[in-house]
């Protein structure tokens, strides 16, 4: 049986629920899972994409 | 991208790939460059110059104060285009594993190898809070349009 690493220690998978949660920042797309053991939310793993980096800008004069 | 960054660019401060080796410097490793995260409720923007650890999550799982190493295995790129850019990008996601942390939303791209740990850029996500499991942060692509750090 695969166990999952909870905040209750390690818990059979088919014991838990889960959600997952996406939303939209600015500049990220972001989906959280939630576990869930008898009701009590045991374990949130958060991951974030980055969509874009940052630019330092100018443009090359032409002669 | 912290208005410092601009200076050390000029100054030399940051080597993302390996330095040329000039008449005065034969240093030509490049640098270490780490992630730190920080509380919603710290102030972290454009005027941030070093990395501190006021502010920054507590340890927790594979998390310590000064953050995570990022992943350096592509130097930066110059190619083409409409307008010739120069990018890089970590080449792996920031990964912390077992992790606890609440109302985080923001990482802070530094130069670990920099005495003062010289900020780079700041990226904000929304306030997110983790419970004892894996944050990840995932880079976008690496190229002209999206690179994390690009100078055009």
């Amino acid at each position: 049986m695969t166990k999952v690493h909870t905040k209750n220690g390690l818990i059979d998978l088919d014991q838990l629920t889960v959600k997952d949660f996406i939303s939209m920042e600015s500049n990220a797309r972001v989906v959280a899972t939630e576990w869930y053991h008898k009701g009590e939310m045991v374990r949130r793993d958060v991951a974030v994409s980055l969509l874009q980096g940052q630019e330092v800008f100018g443009e090359q004069q032409q002669l | 991208m912290c208005d410092t960054f601009r200076v050390d660019l000029l100054n030399g401060t940051h080597a993302f790939g390996a330095q040329g080796a000039n008449g005065v410097r034969t240093v030509t490793t490049k640098d270490v460059f780490k992630m730190a995260l920080y509380f919603a409720s710290a102030t972290k923007d454009r005027s941030t110059t070093v990395y501190n650890a006021t502010g920054e999550v507590g340890n927790s799982g594979s998390y310590s104060a000064g953050g995570v190493t990022v992943a350096n295995a592509t130097a930066p790129a110059n190619t083409g285009g409409t307008g010739v850019v120069t990018f890089w990008t970590p080449s792996a996601s920031v990964s912390v594993t077992t992790f606890t942390a609440a109302a985080f939303d923001a990482a802070v791209l530094y130069n670990s190898s920099n005495t003062a740990g010289n900020a780079c850029a700041v990226f904000t996500f929304g306030s997110q809070s983790i419970t004892a499991g894996t944050f990840t942060l995932t880079m976008p692509t690496n190229d002209l349009t999206t690179g994390l750090l690009r100078l055009s």
